[in-house]
C-alpha cells in the first residue's frame, strides 16, 4: 500500500522533472574493467574537495578575517572547543591529502595517455583545477595569522614582485599596500572562501560533465595485446577486436585500438571502488584530524629575529627553488613554475598520435618523468631544512 | 634509546683506552691518510656498484616485466649475479678498512664516532646482512620463481629497499663528520643539515655509476662475442646501460648543486675551501669532468644512431656542440692562480682587463650556473632524441668505436667519483669532524672553526 | 554575425547590436568601480608614523644590537606591529637596519659566529655594513629613514630605498 503510493508519488515526480532517466544516465555507464583502481583517484579528489567545502562553511561560523582576530579566534576554538578544533584538523588534513591525491591522480592520467583526443579539454580543465587548489591551499595558508602563517604570507605574496615591470604592481595588488597588514588578510580571505570557489566549482561540473561525454579511456594494460610483435618482444597474441561502441568515438588506428577490452556498469562495481578509497581516506583524514589536529603558533610578530620561517610541504618544492636560484636568475622562479603549468595546458595539443602505451611515447613520458622527479629531488632536499632550524 | 647507548658506551670507551694514543704525525700522517685515502677509493668504487646493482637490478626486472621483453632480464639476472660475486669482496674491504686502518691509526677518532653513531653502524651491521641473504634469494630463486614473477620482484624490491638503507646509515655518518648537530638527539642526527643532499646525490649517484661500468662490461663482452644473440644482447645493455647512467647524472648538478649550498651555510670555512681555497682547482676539474662525460656519451648515443642510419643523429650531434660549449663555459677558471686567497694577498682580485686576475665569465654565479642548467637539458633533450631514434637501430651492427667510448665513459666515471670522494674529504681538513676534532690530535677541541672574512664576491 | 551595414540594418541586426551594447553597458559599470576599488589601496599613500628606539649610546662598535618598536598597523586598523631595529655602529657612522630581507622578505638576524646578517629562509647573508655577501638576496639590507636627537634615535615606518 505505502509501497504503491510512494511509486506513484515517484511517478508524478518524474513525469516533472525527469529524475528516473537522469539517474539512469548517472548510474549506468560502461567503465573499463582493467585499471579501475587507478580510477578511484579521481572520485577521492572530488570528495576531498567536497569535504574542504563542507568544513570550509562551517569554520566560516567562527573565523574572524582580521588582524587582530584571525588568530584569536582560532586560539579560542583550540582552547574551549574540542569538536570545532576537528572541524579545522579535518579541513587541514584533508587539504594536506587532498593535494596529494590530486598529484596522484594527475600523474596517473599522464602517464597512461588519457588526455588524447576526444579527451584534451579535460585534461586543460584539469590543468586548471591543479592550480586552483594549489591556490587555495596557499591562500588558506595566510588564515590564521600565526607566525608561519604570516610569514607565509610575506614570502608568496612576495614573489610575484619578480615579474618585470609590473611586479611590484602585483604584490601590492594582493597585499593591498607596499607590506603585509590588515588589508592583506582580508584579501587573502575573500580569495580563499569566494573568488577561487567561484571558478573551482563551475570548472569541477565541466570537468565531470566532460569525462561523462568522453567515458573513461582505459589503461593501456587494455591496449597492451594489440601492438605488434617486434624482435625480442614476447606479447600475447592479440585477442578479437572488440566492436568501438560509444562512449568510445576515437578513430581506431592500424595498431591500437579505440575501446578497452572488458567494460563493466559504473553502478555498482567502480562506485563500489570508489567508495572504498574514499572512505578510507576520510578515515585516515579524521584520525589525523582528531590525534595531530591543526597547528597555531604563536601570533604574528614581524620584529621576530628568532624564528625560521619553514613552508608549507605542498610549496617546499619552489621554496627550494628560491635557495637555490642565485640573484642573477632570479626571473627564474617565475618562469619555471609558469613554464611548467603552460607546458602542461599544451600537452594534449604536443601529444597528438594515437599511442597509448607509455614506453613507446619517449618524447613526452620522459621529460615528464624528469619533471616529476625534480619535483620529489627538490621536496626531499628542502625537507631537510624542516628539521634543522 | 639512550638507556642503550648509556649500556653501550661504557663497554666502547673501555676499548678505545686500549687503542693507540698517539694519532700518526709527520711522515706517518701522509702515509696514514694515502693509505686511508686508496683504501676508501677502492671500497667506495666497488661498494657503489654493489648497491647500485642492489637497487638497478630490481628495476630493471620490473621494467622487464612491464614491457615482456626477455633482454630486461637477462640484463637484471646478470646484475644479480654480480652482486653474488663482488658482495664478499667489497664488505671485505669494507671491514678491512675499518678494523686495520681506522682503529689502527685513528682509534681514539673511531671510537668517538662510534659512540655519536653507534645506531647507524648498527642498522648498517644489520643492513649487510639482510642485503646478502636477498641478493642470494633473489638471483638463486630466478629459476624456480619463474612462475611467481610477483613474488620474485617482491624479493628483488627488498633488496633495493635494504641496498638504499645501506647506503643512507653510513650517509648519516659521513655527514656528520661534515655539519655536526647535536648527537643526542637521533633524529637531529640523522637529519643533519647535509645528510639530505648527500643521500640523494650518493643513490642517484650509485644508479649512474653501475649504468656506465655495465655499459663498459657490455662493451667487453661485445667485442669478444661470436654468436649474433650474444651480439645484440651486449650491443643492447651497452647502450641501456649509457643511457640510464646520462638520465641519472643529469639529476646530480641540481642535487650537488643542494649539497654546496648546505656545506655554504652550516660549515662555511669547508665551503670557501672548495670554492675559493685550496680545492677550487679540483672542484673546477670536477666541473669539467662532468661536461666531459656529457660529452663522450653524447657523441655514442650520435654515432649509435648513425650506425643504423636512424633518424635523430643530426640533431644529436647539435646538442653535442651545445655540450661543448656548456663545458668550455664551466671549465674557465674563475682566476688563474691556485687559491683565491693568494690572487688576494697579492692584490689582483680585480677583472683582468684591469690587470687583475678574474675571470669575470668563470664565476660561479651566474656562469657556472649556466653551465650547469645547460648540461642538464642538453642531456635530457639528449636522451628523449636518442629514445625516439632507437626503434631505427638493429641490435648488433654496433661499430667497435662506439664500445671504446662506452669503457672511455667508466673510465670517466671512476675518475668522478675519486674526484668527489677526495673533495668532500679534505674539505673538512684539518677536522675529521668540522668544529670538533682535528686530524693530527685526535683531540676534542672546543674552538671554533677559522671563519674566513667574507670578500665581497662577484 | 554578418558584417554590420549602416545603411541596410535589419531587425535583427538591430537587436543583435542592442544585446551587446545592453551587456557590454552592464560590464564597464560593474567593472570600472570593482576595478578601482581593487587597485585604490595602490595610490593611498601609506600614513609616515615615528617611533622612539632610545638612547643609543651603549651600542657597541661592530657590534649589531636589536631594537624592537611598534608603528600603527595602518589603514583601518587600530592595532599596532612591532617592528625589528638593528643599530650597528661602524666606527665613525651608524647604520639602522630592518630585520627584513631584500630576496623575499623573510626576518634577517645578526649572527655572531659567522659574524654576518643571516636570513635563514634562503640563506641570504649579509656583512656588518648590510652589502651583500652570499646567497640570493638582490640588494642590500634595507635601512630606515631615522633621526637623532642627541643620542636618541627616531626611525620612521619606511625605508630609505622602497624595496
Amino acid at each position: 500500500m505505502i509501497r504503491e503510493r510512494l511509486a506513484t508519488a515517484y511517478n508524478w515526480f518524474d513525469e516533472r522533472t525527469a529524475v528516473r532517466s537522469l539517474t539512469r544516465k548517472g548510474l549506468y555507464e560502461a567503465v573499463p574493467v582493467r585499471g579501475a583502481w587507478f580510477y578511484t583517484l579521481g572520485s577521492a579528489t572530488l570528495i576531498l574537495i567536497l569535504l574542504q567545502l563542507v568544513t570550509g562553511i562551517f569554520l566560516t561560523m567562527l573565523y574572524v578575517p582580521s588582524v587582530t582576530e584571525a588568530w584569536a579566534s582560532l586560539e579560542y576554538l583550540k582552547q574551549h572547543d574540542a569538536f570545532g578544533s576537528i572541524v579545522r584538523g579535518i579541513h587541514l588534513w584533508s587539504a594536506y591529502v587532498l593535494l596529494f591525491v590530486i598529484g596522484l591522480h594527475m600523474v596517473r592520467t599522464f602517464f597512461s595517455g588519457s588526455y588524447k583526443r576526444p579527451r584534451e579539454l579535460n585534461w586543460v580543465t584539469g590543468v586548471g583545477l591543479f592550480v586552483l587548489v594549489l591556490g587555495m591551499a596557499i591562500t588558506g595558508a595566510f588564515l590564521p595569522w600565526d607566525q608561519a602563517a604570516y610569514w607565509t604570507a610575506v614570502v608568496v605574496t612576495n614573489i610575484p614582485a619578480y615579474t618585470p615591470f609590473i611586479g611590484s604592481f602585483i604584490r601590492a595588488l594582493w597585499r593591498g599596500g607596499d607590506f603585509v597588514g590588515p588589508i592583506t588578510l582580508v584579501r587573502t580571505f575573500g580569495i580563499h572562501v569566494w573568488l577561487i570557489p567561484a571558478v573551482l566549482f563551475p570548472l569541477i561540473g565541466a570537468h565531470l560533465a566532460l569525462l561523462r561525454k568522453h567515458g573513461e579511456h582505459g589503461s593501456y594494460i587494455n591496449y597492451r595485446g594489440a601492438y605488434r610483435a617486434r624482435e625480442g618482444v614476447d606479447v600475447p597474441p592479440p585477442p578479437k577486436q572488440r566492436p568501438i561502441e560509444p562512449p568510445y568515438p576515437a578513430v581506431p588506428s592500424e595498431e591500437v585500438w579505440a575501446a578497452p577490452l572488458e567494460t563493466e556498469d559504473f553502478y555498482p562495481y567502480q562506485t563500489f571502488k570508489d567508495g572504498l578509497v574514499s572512505a578510507l581516506l576520510v578515515v585516515v583524514v579524521f584520525i589525523l584530524a582528531v590525534a595531530i589536529g591543526a597547528p597555531l603558533e604563536a601570533i604574528a610578530d614581524p620584529s621576530t629575529t628568532n624564528y625560521t620561517p619553514v613552508p608549507e610541504w605542498f610549496y617546499l618544492p619552489l621554496d627550494q627553488l628560491l635557495v637555490l636560484v642565485p640573484q642573477q636568475l632570479i626571473p627564474l622562479i617565475l618562469v619555471l613554475p609558469a613554464g611548467g603549468v603552460v607546458l602542461m595546458l599544451l600537452l594534449p595539443f604536443i601529444d597528438r598520435g594515437p599511442e597509448r602505451n607509455p614506453f613507446e611515447r619517449p618524447a613526452v613520458m620522459v621529460p615528464g618523468a624528469f619533471a616529476v622527479l625534480f619535483v620529489v629531488i627538490l621536496t626531499l632536499l628542502g625537507s631537510g631544512r624542516l628539521f634543522n632550524q | 634509546m639512550s638507556g642503550l647507548l648509556a649500556v653501550v658506551a661504557p663497554i666502547l670507551h673501555q676499548l678505545a683506552a686500549q687503542l693507540p694514543a698517539q694519532a700518526p704525525q709527520g711522515k706517518n700522517l701522509v702515509a696514514a691518510q694515502a693509505a686511508i685515502g686508496v683504501g676508501f677509493s677502492i671500497h667506495i668504487l666497488i661498494a657503489g656498484l654493489v648497491s647500485g646493482a642492489g637497487e638497478l637490478g630490481p628495476a630493471i626486472e620490473f621494467l622487464g616485466y612491464m614491457r615482456q621483453r626477455r633482454r630486461y632480464d637477462r640484463l637484471a639476472r646478470a646484475l644479480g649475479h654480480f652482486m653474488t660475486l663482488y658482495f664478499s669482496v667489497s664488505s671485505t674491504i669494507a671491514i678491512l678498512l675499518i678494523t686495520v686502518l681506522l682503529v689502527g691509526f685513528w682509534g681514539h677518532f673511531w671510537s668517538t664516532i662510534a659512540t655519536i653513531g653507534w645506531w647507524p653502524f648498527f642498522i648498517e651491521a644489520w643492513t649487510f646482512v639482510l642485503q646478502v641473504s636477498l641478493a642470494y634469494l633473489w638471483y638463486y630463486t630466478w629459476d624456480p620463481l619463474r612462475g611467481f614473477k610477483g613474488l620474485h620482484m617482491a624479493i628483488g624490491g627488498l633488496l633495493a629497499v635494504a641496498s638504499f638503507l645501506q647506503v643512507y646509515m653510513i650517509d648519516i655518518i659521513a655527514s656528520y663528520m661534515m655539519t655536526p648537530t647535536n648527537p643526542q638527539n637521533p633524529l637531529r642526527l640523522a637529519l643533519n643539515p647535509t645528510s639530505y643532499p648527500l643521500t640523494v646525490h650518493r643513490t642517484v649517484g650509485n644508479l649512474a655509476y653501475v649504468g656506465f661500468v655495465f655499459a663498459a662490461f657490455s662493451a667487453f663482452k661485445f667485442l669478444r662475442a661470436r654468436d649474433a644473440e650474444d651480439r645484440a644482447y651486449y650491443d643492447w645493455a651497452g647502450s641501456f646501460g649509457i643511457l640510464w647512467g646520462v638520465s641519472m647524472t643529469l639529476v646530480q648538478p641540481i642535487v650537488g648543486y643542494s649539497y654546496a649550498k648546505e656545506i655554504q651555510l652550516h660549515t662555511y670555512a669547508a665551503w670557501y675551501k672548495m670554492m675559493f681555497g685550496t680545492l677550487s682547482p679540483v672542484f673546477l676539474w670536477q666541473i669539467t669532468l662532468l661536461g666531459l662525460m656529457f660529452i663522450v656519451s653524447l657523441v655514442y648515443f650520435t654515432r649509435r644512431l648513425r650506425t643504423d642510419e636512424a633518424t635523430g643523429a643530426g640533431l644529436l650531434s647539435l646538442m653535442t656542440i651545445g655540450m661543448v660549449a656548456s663545458t668550455v663555459l664551466a671549465a674557465m677558471p674563475y682566476h688563474l692562480s691556485l687559491t683565491y686567497d693568494s690572487v688576494l694577498a697579492a692584490g689582483l682580485n680585480r677583472p683582468f682587463w684591469d690587470g687583475g686576475l678574474i675571470n669575470p665569465l668563470g664565476s660561479m654565479i651566474p656562469w657556472k650556473v649556466l653551465a650547469l642548467m645547460g648540461y642538464s637539458l642538453l642531456a635530457i633533450a639528449a636522451v628523449i632524441w636518442y629514445l625516439r631514434g632507437l626503434p631505427g637501430v638493429v641490435w648488433g651492427h654496433a661499430r667497435r668505436a662506439e664500445q671504446r667510448l662506452l669503457v672511455v665513459m667508466a673510465l670517466l666515471t671512476v675518475m668522478m667519483m675519486v674526484t668527489m670522494g677526495f673533495i668532500r674529504e679534505n674539505g673538512r681538513a684539518p677536522f675529521l669532524i668540522s668544529g670538533e676534532m682535528t686530524i693530527q690530535g685526535q683531540q676534542n677541541t672546543q674552538t671554533t672553526q677559522p671563519t674566513p672574512q667574507p670578500t665581497s664576491v662577484p | 554575425m554578418a558584417p554590420l551595414d549602416r545603411r541596410r540594418l535589419t531587425r535583427r541586426q538591430f537587436a543583435l547590436l542592442g544585446t551587446q551594447v545592453a551587456g557590454a553597458t552592464v560590464a564597464v559599470l560593474l567593472g570600472i568601480p570593482i576595478i578601482g576599488f581593487l587597485i585604490s589601496p595602490l595610490f593611498r599613500r601609506q600614513a609616515v608614523a615615528e617611533a622612539t628606539v632610545g638612547d643609543i649610546a651603549d651600542v657597541g662598535n661592530r657590534q649589531p644590537k636589536k631594537y624592537v618598536v611598534e608603528f600603527p598597523a595602518g589603514d583601518w586598523s587600530s592595532a599596532k606591529v612591532k617592528a625589528a631595529v638593528y643599530v650597528v655602529k661602524l666606527d665613525d657612522q651608524t647604520k639602522v637596519f630592518s630585520n627584513t630581507c631584500t630576496h623575499m622578505q623573510c626576518p634577517v638576524h645578526w649572527d655572531a659566529s659567522l659574524n654576518q646578517f643571516l636570513c635563514p629562509c634562503h640563506g641570504g647573508l649579509y656583512a656588518i655594513d648590510g652589502s651583500n655577501v652570499g646567497g640570493p638576496p638582490p640588494k642590500p639590507l634595507p635601512e630606515y629613514v631615522h633621526r637623532f636627537d642627541g643620542t636618541t634615535l627616531f626611525v620612521e615606518n619606511r625605508f630609505t630605498e622602497s624595496l
